[in-house]
């Protein structure tokens, strides 16, 4: 089992891996798909600040497993335009996010390359990893930064910002090991086979 | 014979647009706002969405937000079209009062209020209310853009501020692409609905994971979408710098079919002059601070509340 997960990245002998326009590409791509889901998961269920169902966050991890940097910075591009569609946060705030949202899109991407997940979770391993690593750590980065910004801009009070975390957390990780599971388990073995996958960080 | 044929046959109409389709609805074609180049659009969208940072007083977020919908009303955008919009603004102010009525901090110096059964700060909830027409007014800021802006016109924007070639090809098609996803996601539904498939008479819990199953489809067609525009583009000879193949740079049709006017000019310097000029009063006099606000001294006063 161990062999066939670290197959999925391993690097074949005479191999040649580098990025090209299709990365490009399918970063406008994610990009979009990231928009249309964030922006529903905003005007679908909000809370506030926060929505209490953002799948968003799952279009995230899933980008940084498959795409590697090309998903992280989609990661962080698409909730600029999805949070502005939807009305949900103000382009300050959301630029605010930046980091947080290109880091909590690549933690996933680098704990499956680190400990060689198989993107497709073929086994307890790899679900424990997808878990952890692609939904609870990348959503405390999100709702901690996110949060603390929320004070920053004045927006909420010190007081608020437990509540706020909260919701957050919640909000974000119940869809994205919903979501996130369902697509990696289904998708991933067809994304794998593609030119856009990527074994290393940017190709 | 030939005479028959000849005049038989007329050639239909020419339809010409009547309105376009921006980012989040449809405005005419005549409306004001397109007789201003899409850079000056994109800084506008800079003022007024970034602005009401600089601003603490609920009063001035107020009226900016009136200014707003007043642009809007006079760019002929359709203000039915901001309903949509209407849960998150309300919900955005309950959580807003519901966070600071639950936990309104511990600070000695603030004034309790008796409402009815429960003990509020007055503090707290003033603040919670500027806060709340600051990011109102920011919102209206990004929501007067996206109703009034196509992904073309962002775009010409991108273009004419010489961004790279890469950055506003990859926020072009990102766009695009999602208005694509939404059109996939439609033809998708019809399809299991010919077939039959009643969404109205399934559990919430079989509906939701109906609209997860959805999404695997759409990857499937991105990842086959992905394949046919990028070899489109190589087949085209474009390349990551956006420079042609011997090393020139190519020609920016779309950016030459538009050119900045006076009144752009004169737009953008006005409003770069009002941004800094708000933002030093701010941040050197506190002008715009809350304790300021005409509605925050009267409340005070009516209150007895001290300082």
């Amino acid at each position: 089992m161990e062999g066939q997960a670290s197959s999925v990245w391993t690097i074949e002998e005479g191999e040649v891996r580098k990025p090209g326009i299709v990365h490009v590409v399918m970063l406008a791509l994610f990009t979009g798909i990231g928009i249309v889901v964030g922006t529903f998961g905003s005007l679908a269920v909000p809370i506030g600040f926060v929505s209490a169902f953002w799948p968003g966050q799952a279009v995230q991890s899933i980008g940084s497993i498959w795409y590697g940097w090309w998903g992280g910075i989609a990661a962080g591009l698409f909730p600029l335009i999805s949070n502005s569609l939807s009305g949900s946060a103000p382009l300050p705030v959301s630029i605010a996010y930046l980091p947080a949202n290109i880091l909590q899109g690549m933690v996933a991407g680098w704990a499956f390359r680190r400990w060689k997940a198989d993107p497709s979770l073929k086994d307890g391993r790899d679900w424990g990893i997808w878990i952890l690593w692609g939904s609870l750590v990348p959503n405390a980065i999100g709702a901690a930064w996110g949060s603390t910004m929320l004070v920053a801009f004045g927006l909420i009070t010190q007081a608020a910002q437990l509540t706020t975390f909260l919701g957050w957390f919640i909000g974000n990780t119940i869809p994205t090991i919903v979501l996130g599971s369902l697509v990696l388990k289904y998708v991933s073995p067809l994304v794998v086979r593609s030119k856009a996958f990527c074994k290393g960080y940017w190709a | 014979m030939i005479a028959t044929a000849t005049t038989g046959v007329n050639a239909a109409p020419a339809r010409v647009p009547k309105a376009r389709k921006t980012l989040l609805g449809h405005v005419p074609i005549e409306s004001p706002l397109y007789q201003f180049h899409p850079v000056t659009r994109l800084i506008m969208f800079i003022f007024f969405g970034v602005i009401p940072l600089f601003i603490y007083l609920p009063e001035v977020n107020f009226l900016l937000l009136w200014v707003n919908m007043g642009i809007m009303r006079w760019g002929r955008v359709n203000i039915n079209e901001l309903r949509k919009y209407m849960p998150v603004i309300f919900t955005v102010a309950f959580f807003m009062f519901i966070v600071v009525v639950l936990a309104p901090g511990e600070d000695p110096s603030y004034t309790p209020l008796d409402v009815g059964p429960i003990t509020i700060y007055y503090q707290p909830v003033f603040f919670a209310f500027a806060a709340y027409w600051r990011l109102i007014a920011m919102l209206f800021g990004t929501i007067l853009y996206f109703s009034t802006n196509r992904e073309r016109d962002m775009l010409v924007a991108m273009r004419s501020l010489r961004l790279p070639f890469i950055a506003s090809y990859v926020v072009g098609l990102s766009i695009r692409s999602a208005g694509m996803f939404l059109e996939d996601f439609r033809t998708i539904r019809e399809a299991e609905q010919a077939r039959g498939l009643d969404t109205k008479a399934m559990r919430l819990r079989d509906q939701v994971k109906l609209y997860m199953m959805y999404l695997v489809p759409l990857f499937s067609i991105a990842l086959r979408r992905a394949d046919e525009i990028s070899n489109a583009l190589f087949a085209r000879g474009y390349t990551l710098t956006g420079r042609v193949g011997g090393g020139g740079k190519r020609a920016d049709y779309i950016r030459a079919q538009y050119k900045l006017r006076t009144r752009d000019w004169v737009l953008i310097v006005s409003m770069g002059l009002i941004f800094v000029a708000t933002a030093i009063v701010q941040m050197r006099f506190g002008v715009f601070s809350i304790e300021y606000s005409p509605l925050n001294i009267y409340l005070k006063q009516l209150l007895g509340i001290p300082g």
